[in-house]
């Protein structure tokens, strides 16, 4: 039986996981207050984010609907990686998201934020996150990931 | 002696008096306690010989008059100046009589005046009441004449769910006697099945209907103003807490296996997780949405300078709402999943009749004895 881990305790970051940490300058993408930049090698940048992490939430800036999947996954032991999208590159990383090879059919057109990555692939958006939950399959998915221990 | 007729007064000093014979009203009020009639009607008639005024009042009523006025005649002056000095204090009296009978008058108005306004009030109040039990499922039609009681422009999107959630009831009501019927009658777990999908498809369809009317106005939705009144004090982002549910249902389903019961508080667990990051994300859109509206210059009468952001946060409670009624979808779903037939059948059952108890108290509540206001 899983157990309960309150959601404001949480395992510390580790090399592949972190919370909402700045980005190497080199290609600075936007954090909590942050400037943004964009980097020439841009392109690469976001797919290597979702290589790079475990778990990884794209979310627009200010939206309380990645609020919610950040906490959701916080409450689960899970720290998860947020990147907080700018008005200005919401194209431009929707469509480099778009384009990821999801492992699954990347048929769902128009991927809407907030979105996550599990493992380098596409997971899907807050209504897929909340159905595994409640199914059971998410946090067994996440093990796999290592993205939680326990 | 007394005698009906009008007679007719000279004064150049006639008091107060109003002329109150169009209001039959408290007209009526005015019994026979004699020296009141005299404000009924009067008539002044100049005298052209008399030098000192002479005030006789008319009446229509005279009771107990009769001293005073009696013979209703346009005599010659002398006539008068024969009396003149013999009444002059009865004369004084009677003055005095017709106002105090016209002060009399005047507070007997406005008390009624007073009367009618309560019972206006009261007539509204009522109706709001009407209203409201209409909307606890009673449902009769007309949705047009309903919103007498309600702020705000008449909104389609919302009269239609309205209408619609009224149906919903009826049908969930029939459903719900549906299932009571076969668990006593003990039929066949596939006929069962088919009842149990029925009513699990139920509650998708009012999913669905919210989902629609969400987008015409959220804030109705979120104010639970389309559910009775009991059910409204547990509301939660729209509707029902799905974790107070299975605490509710838990105990009515058993006896489980142990691996139901191990499914089920894994079910519990998840949910509160998951409702308990709903709540923390309205809590922010609601803290962000106070930022906004503060944003600028407070206490200076000036136009809030982020219109459009708030907008938009308020826009985002559409998705808060679809997130929850999908929350409580998958929910029963899991719920199917986890239980067998009978047990599902009867949990619908226990739901269904959970909810009908909460808007009869509703009712019960509304109908109370109070005291008067």
């Amino acid at each position: 039986m899983q157990e309960a881990i309150p959601f404001r305790t949480y395992i510390p970051a580790t090399a592949t996981s972190g919370g909402n940490r700045k980005f190497p300058p080199i290609g600075s993408a936007t954090t909590i207050g942050g400037n943004v930049l964009v980097p020439a090698n841009r392109e690469n940048y976001v797919q290597k984010l979702v290589l790079e992490n475990s778990v990884i939430v794209f979310g627009k800036r200010g939206c309380c609907m990645c609020h919610v999947v950040k906490r959701l996954l916080l409450g689960l032991g899970v720290n998860p990686t947020v990147f907080e999208v700018d008005e200005k590159e919401e194209a431009a990383v929707i469509n480099e998201l778009s384009n990821i090879n999801g492992g699954k059919d990347v048929g769902e057109v128009g991927v809407q934020f907030p979105v996550v990555f599990v493992g380098g692939k596409l997971f899907g958006g807050l209504e897929r996150v909340m159905a595994t939950h409640i199914s059971g399959e998410l946090v067994p998915i996440l093990k796999d990931a290592g993205a939680l221990w326990l | 002696m007394n005698s009906p007729s009008t007679q007719f007064v000279s004064s150049g000093r006639m008091g107060m008096y109003d002329p109150i014979h169009q209001i039959g009203m408290w007209g009526e009020n005015f019994k026979s306690n004699g020296i009141s009639n005299a404000s009924t009607s009067m008539f002044i008639a100049g005298n052209p010989n008399s030098s000192q005024p002479i005030l006789i009042a008319a009446d229509t009523k005279l009771d107990n008059q009769s001293e005073d006025t009696s013979h209703g005649t346009l005599g010659p002056s002398s006539k008068y100046d024969q009396e003149a000095s013999k009444p002059i204090d009865k004369v004084k009296r009677r003055l005095a009589q017709n106002r105090e009978a016209a002060r009399k008058s005047r507070l007997r108005k406005k008390a009624y005046v007073q009367q009618l306004e309560s019972s206006r009030l009261k007539l509204f109040q009522l109706e709001q009441e009407l209203e409201r039990a209409r909307h606890q499922g009673l449902y009769i039609g007309g949705v047009e004449t309903s919103h007498m009681g309600f702020a705000g422009p008449i909104n389609s999107g919302i009269a239609t769910f309205e209408m619609e959630y009224g149906h919903w009831l009826e049908e969930q009501n029939k459903n719900i006697c549906d299932l009571r019927t076969a668990l006593n009658a003990h039929i066949s777990d596939f006929e069962l099945r088919i009842l149990v999908d029925t009513g699990i498809n139920h509650y998708s369809e009012l999913f669905r209907m919210k989902a629609t009317a969400a987008k015409a106005d959220v804030f109705y939705l979120m104010s639970g103003m389309w559910k009775s009144s009991a059910e409204r004090f547990f509301l939660w982002i729209g509707g029902f807490r799905p974790s107070e549910l299975l605490k509710v249902l838990k105990p009515q389903l058993e006896p489980l296996t142990d691996q139901q019961l191990l499914d089920v508080c894994n079910l519990k667990q998840s949910c509160q997780q998951a409702e308990d990051a709903l709540s923390q994300g309205m809590e922010k859109l609601q803290q962000t949405l106070a930022e906004t509206v503060a944003a600028g210059r407070l206490g200076e009468a000036s136009h809030m300078p982020q219109m459009d952001t708030a907008m938009e946060k308020l826009e985002g409670l559409v998705r808060f709402v679809q997130q929850a009624d999908h929350l409580r979808q998958i929910t029963l779903q899991q719920m199917s999943i986890i239980l067998t037939t009978r047990q599902a059948a009867r949990g619908l059952l226990a739901l269904g009749e959970y909810f009908q108890r909460l808007r009869a108290l509703s009712t019960l509540w509304v109908t109370r004895p109070r005291e008067p206001a």
